[in-house]
């Protein structure tokens, strides 16, 4: 079926210092790494995906900006970016991965937006460790859960963008109050000035433009924690309904490879080609990336790449000869250090999440 | 873009208000097939977001009244008897079958 309109006629999409990056929406601004930018292992910050759920802080003074840490404490605290600056800072190297990449591959189709490969990228990030400031502040035992609020800008009735997680989790040493990125300062979109980092989890437990963190006796359970980013406790087949009371808040994220290159549909003039991606497993390891040319009946290893960190991804690439002209179908696989494995099918959920199907491209190939 | 630590506040703030913000708002968003109810669609979903978010779902008649009423809750204005005729507008134009919406790219920004 053709569209009924074209894209040609579109006036184009600006968005300075964001050039190649994929639209998904552009109010809110929501935007995918396309796949040829999978070449390095820190994602320069222009080609960082952006996930708005609202529109971004229309106005945001750097030395007015405060950071309360309320609730369960004994000694409520308010910092200053200068206040952050001065303690000790450290550096997690995280793959940030949406909950929703790959939404667009779900058979049925849910709604959401249609990230495919690149809802994905790594940086450093740089910042004091939460769980200095929640000493600081005091935290009582009866803190359970850590909620935090930014200060996205709410549309209608809209509710607010708050999320929590675990107290085990807010005071694991690599969860960080972020500042920085990259070595840089945080970026606009990307939560300046201070965002949570929750390394190896859904990238929507680290709340940009950070303004309050509240620990709680209880788990958060407004909309974006609940009906919201969770997944079935049972496996439920695809397009069936489920109960919002049997599911669980999404946590860590899966093991997971993609195919960077060469693209899906591509025409390929050579047999010889470089197949390469990248892999990662929230807050496990990959072990071995799997590539398969024949379409998933044999599968040999990839050379991962030699930069790793703990939540990073893995890069990969695999060099194959196609025997001779013809359509083929690529596929990657792979393995963490907690033996999964990338399944053939992934685990359909009404909004889609978590998509970690074996990638598959197809190419042709010509001479 | 990148701030620094050192910025001064209202350097921010004038290079979001004066550079980011007329960009976005140039940002332009794909128009929205024709039909009866296609210009109080654009009036009240556009309201809050642009139409990128809209054109590229592929839902059936039931996927899309869950959208609607989710956000007529969240603000949308539409008129009660205007509610079956935006569902049926959105299934028509964005079903499940439909191929799936091809990809605009962010494009350089023109040299000054």
């Amino acid at each position: 079926m053709l569209p009924r309109f074209t894209w040609a006629d579109e006036p184009p999409v600006v968005v300075p210092g964001e050039a190649g990056m994929i639209v998904r929406s552009a109010r809110f601004l929501d935007l995918e790494m396309p796949p040829e930018f999978f070449d390095s292992w820190l994602t320069p910050v222009p080609h960082f995906f952006v996930r708005n759920h609202m529109h971004e802080p229309s106005t945001l003074d750097a030395d007015e900006w405060r950071l309360n840490i309320a609730g369960e404490v004994k000694k409520p605290l308010t910092l200053s970016l200068k206040d952050l600056a001065k303690m000790e800072l450290h550096t997690v190297t995280n793959t940030l991965e949406c909950a929703g990449n790959g939404r667009a591959f779900q058979q049925p189709k849910v709604p959401g937006v249609q990230w495919q490969r690149g809802a994905v990228g790594t940086a450093e990030f740089t910042g004091p460790r939460l769980r200095y400031l929640l000493q600081r502040a005091g935290l009582k035992p009866t803190g359970k859960h850590v909620m935090f609020r930014g200060l996205d800008e709410i549309p209608g009735k809209v509710p607010p963008f708050i999320r929590s997680i675990p107290i085990e989790k807010a005071i694991h040493a690599d969860t960080l109050v972020a500042t920085r990125m990259n070595g840089t300062s945080l970026a606009r979109h990307h939560g300046f000035p201070a965002r949570a980092l929750v390394p190896g989890w859904i990238g929507a437990a680290s709340c940009k433009w950070l303004t309050e963190i509240k620990v709680l006796d209880h788990e958060f359970d407004g909309n974006f924690m609940k009906p919201g980013y969770r997944m079935p406790n049972h496996p439920i087949s695809p397009g069936g309904e489920v109960n919002p009371e049997d599911t669980h808040p999404l946590t860590a994220l899966e093991v997971k490879s993609v195919i960077a290159q060469p693209g899906d549909g591509s025409n390929l003039k050579s047999r010889s080609l470089k197949i390469r991606g990248a892999a990662w497993a929230g807050e496990a390891a990959v072990t071995r990336v799997e590539i398969s040319t024949d379409g998933g009946t044999t599968w040999r290893g990839a050379r991962l790449g030699s930069q790793q960190a703990r939540y990073a991804w893995r890069l990969w690439e695999f060099d194959w000869h196609a025997p001779k002209a013809g359509e083929y179908t690529i596929m990657s696989r792979a393995t963490d250090d907690l033996g999964r494995s990338q399944p053939q099918a992934a685990a359909w959920n009404p909004s889609g999440y978590l998509f970690n199907a074996i990638d598959q491209v197809n190419i042709h190939v010509a001479a | 873009m990148s701030p620094h630590s050192g910025i001064k506040p209202w350097t921010w703030t004038l290079a979001w208000l004066g550079f980011v913000a007329p960009a976005l708002l140039l940002a332009q968003s794909p128009e929205l097939p024709a039909g009866p109810v296609r210009e109080k669609v654009r009036t009240a979903c556009t309201e809050c977001h642009d139409s990128h978010i809209i054109v590229q779902q592929r839902l059936s008649s039931k996927g899309w009244s869950k959208e609607v009423d989710k956000m007529i809750k969240w603000g949308a204005v539409v008129d009660p008897n205007d509610r079956t005729p935006f569902i049926d507008y959105l299934a028509a134009n964005f079903p499940p079958e439909k191929a799936p919406e091809p990809s605009a790219r962010v494009v350089p920004e023109k040299k000054k």
